[in-house]
């Protein structure tokens, strides 16, 4: 009788432990899309049996693991990172890219198109008023075109100064949201789930601002570091970083009162800005401290518009300075049509403007020669358009053409952002998809798995390097 | 061969190559083995064709499609690294959890399948 009460109780055990095992399903099921959470299981062991000493044996209980795989959650991580950056840079070259036309119809290169037919219409008729009023106010529009690009252009500085100070301000509240549920680990919660799905899912959102690396210990906190080694979280301590604007020193720079750089610094002030180069905040430095100053300048670089600017207001000044307003005698010498702050190399676009005391009838259109021409001014002019000589040149291209390689160049960055963030979204997927394979999956099963991929991956790998050629091939032909 | 069928030709090959991309989005061993059948069948037919392709040098459309497959290429070769990466690193990973390194300082190769490791 008491062996079969025996049996009855152990029965009811393990029926309860049973009921355990359902509730922890359950709550996987309930779970599947909480951000971070893994899948966990229930621990069973078997209990001592011996008919003969009445131990009636049954199941038991242990403890809950989550089946979380530190590997696969760190190449989600890794993937996030870098889908950041790639959307960052999209983001952001998408913006600065809306600020060139290289259609003719608006902007710098509708100014100059205009400009050069004014001063073609001028060759034709050098005496008319009318004409030398329509080159001054084409040269008025021109100016202001360039002044409208700077200014469109530092407003794109600004908002990405923005952006970065507000990006700084996020990582430093996801890292101080770590720092809370460190301390709760640290307090003793080390092994509730709800817990580690919060930390993962908040390192996850980290790795999109931030190139980190988030370990996690075996107390149950997460460490936090920038990919340089800069810590921003240990145990319950965080390091808070910031951005300034900073005018470098060293070397000493070339071009004083030139736009500011943007740099990132660690908790006790080091120069942190060359260890951010991923995530979101690495594309916000990367199009705030180098591209955007390839147009604008900075310390060291005069910026490719005020480049174009400059050397577009000197050739049309020593042309006209050149000749002469009338024959005399004595000769009357032409005057310089535009101004530039020629102090700052930097503020030349921002800057330049046509001479406000150049009246239309002070435009010189003689070249004294010999031979002397009466319209040789606006025909050297109008060349400009299509330039033969050096001097006409800028970089060995025609303005125009100068002006489509800047515009060109974030084109060409837009499309590889564009081509990568694509890849790179699939990428994150993937490794997603890989983290939900391997949660729950026993070491056993795990080894087969590595082994057949393995051999799937070689055999794959194999086509890739023939198409590799035969793509590339395709294309070289078709050429 | 005609513009069309040249055009066909690359972008059937493409839909080999963004299907064998689809695969690789849930790259477990099954869907790898097909991924690797189906870069191999894009593969022969690239091959195949590739001598009436010079017949149509400069032609835009055809090149348009190339560049296409080119790119859908570059998709299939980066997820297949991106897979390979992760796992080849776990691989790693793992041989070292179970069986520690070898004498070189590599991880040591992971334990065959149906066996278990105990730790006290």
């Amino acid at each position: 009788m008491s062996n079969l009460l025996a049996s009855l109780t152990a029965a009811a055990n393990s029926l309860e432990t049973y009921g355990r095992v359902l509730e922890t399903a359950q709550n996987n099921v309930a779970n599947a899309s909480t951000p971070g959470f893994a899948r966990q299981s229930l621990l069973l062991y078997a209990l001592p049996f011996d008919p003969a000493g009445g131990v009636s044996g049954g199941v038991g209980a242990g403890k809950l693991v989550a089946m979380r795989n530190e590997h696969s959650e760190q190449a989600v991580r890794q993937q996030t990172t870098e889908l950041g950056y790639q959307q960052q840079m999209v983001d952001s070259l998408s913006a600065v890219q809306s600020q060139f036309d290289i259609s003719g119809n608006q902007g710098i290169p509708q100014a100059l198109n205009n400009l050069f037919q004014s001063l073609s219409a001028w060759g034709a008729t050098p005496s008319s008023q009318a004409a030398r009023g329509t080159v001054v106010q084409r040269a008025t529009d021109l100016a202001q075109s360039f002044q409208q690009a700077s200014s469109n252009l530092y407003s794109q500085a600004s908002d990405a100064e923005h952006q970065i100070s507000a990006t700084v301000d996020s990582v430093n509240q996801v890292v101080s949201q770590l720092q809370g549920y460190n301390r709760l680990a640290l307090g003793g919660t080390r092994n509730d789930s709800g817990l580690s799905a919060s930390m993962h899912a908040a390192a996850e959102q980290l790795a999109g601002m931030v190139d980190v690396t988030s370990t996690f210990q075996p107390d149950g906190t997460v460490s936090v570091t920038l990919n340089g080694g800069t810590p921003l979280l240990l145990g319950d301590r965080q390091y808070k970083i910031s951005a300034s604007l900073y005018q470098p020193q060293e070397p000493p720079p070339t071009n004083l009162n030139s736009p500011a750089l943007v740099r990132i610094q660690a908790s006790d002030g080091t120069d942190i800005t060359s260890q951010t180069t991923g995530a979101q905040l690495g594309a916000l430095l990367q199009v705030r401290n180098q591209l955007l100053p390839s147009y604008i300048g900075d310390a060291y670089q005069a910026g490719d518009l005020n480049v174009m600017a400059k050397q577009l207001a000197d050739r049309v000044n020593s042309v006209l300075t050149a000749g002469n307003i009338s024959d005399g005698p004595p000769p009357v010498p032409g005057v310089p049509l535009f101004t530039y702050d020629a102090a700052n190399a930097t503020n030349t676009a921002a800057s330049l403007a046509v001479d406000p005391s150049v009246t239309p009838d002070q435009l010189a259109a003689i070249t004294p020669g010999p031979p002397e021409l009466s319209n040789g001014v606006p025909l050297a002019l109008s060349a400009l358009a299509s330039p033969v000589q050096s001097a006409d040149k800028i970089n060995g291209l025609s303005y125009s053409e100068f002006y489509g390689q800047l515009a060109g160049r974030v084109g060409t960055a837009l499309n590889d952002a564009t081509s990568s963030k694509d890849v790179q979204q699939s990428l994150l997927s993937q490794a997603k998809d890989l983290r939900q394979q391997y949660q729950g999956v026993s070491l056993d099963e795990e080894a087969t798995i590595l082994m057949q991929f393995q051999r799937a991956y070689q055999a794959s790998s194999k086509f890739i390097t023939v198409l590799d050629q035969l793509t590339q091939a395709t294309i070289d032909i078709l050429q | 061969m005609g513009t069309p069928a040249l055009v066909e030709r690359l972008m059937s090959a493409r839909q080999q190559l963004d299907f064998a991309c689809n695969l690789l989005a849930r790259p477990s061993p099954e869907a790898l083995e097909s991924c690797s059948s189906v870069l191999e069948a894009a593969g022969r037919q690239l091959a195949e064709w590739q001598p009436t392709f010079s017949q149509q040098a400069g032609n835009a459309a055809a090149l348009e499609q190339a560049w296409q497959l080119r790119r859908s290429f570059v998709r299939t070769s980066r997820l297949l690294q991106g897979a390979g990466d992760f796992h080849l690193n776990w691989l790693r990973l793992r041989g070292a959890i179970t069986g520690g390194y070898t004498k070189t300082g590599e991880s040591a190769p992971i334990m065959h399948g149906s066996r278990i490791s105990l730790r006290g």
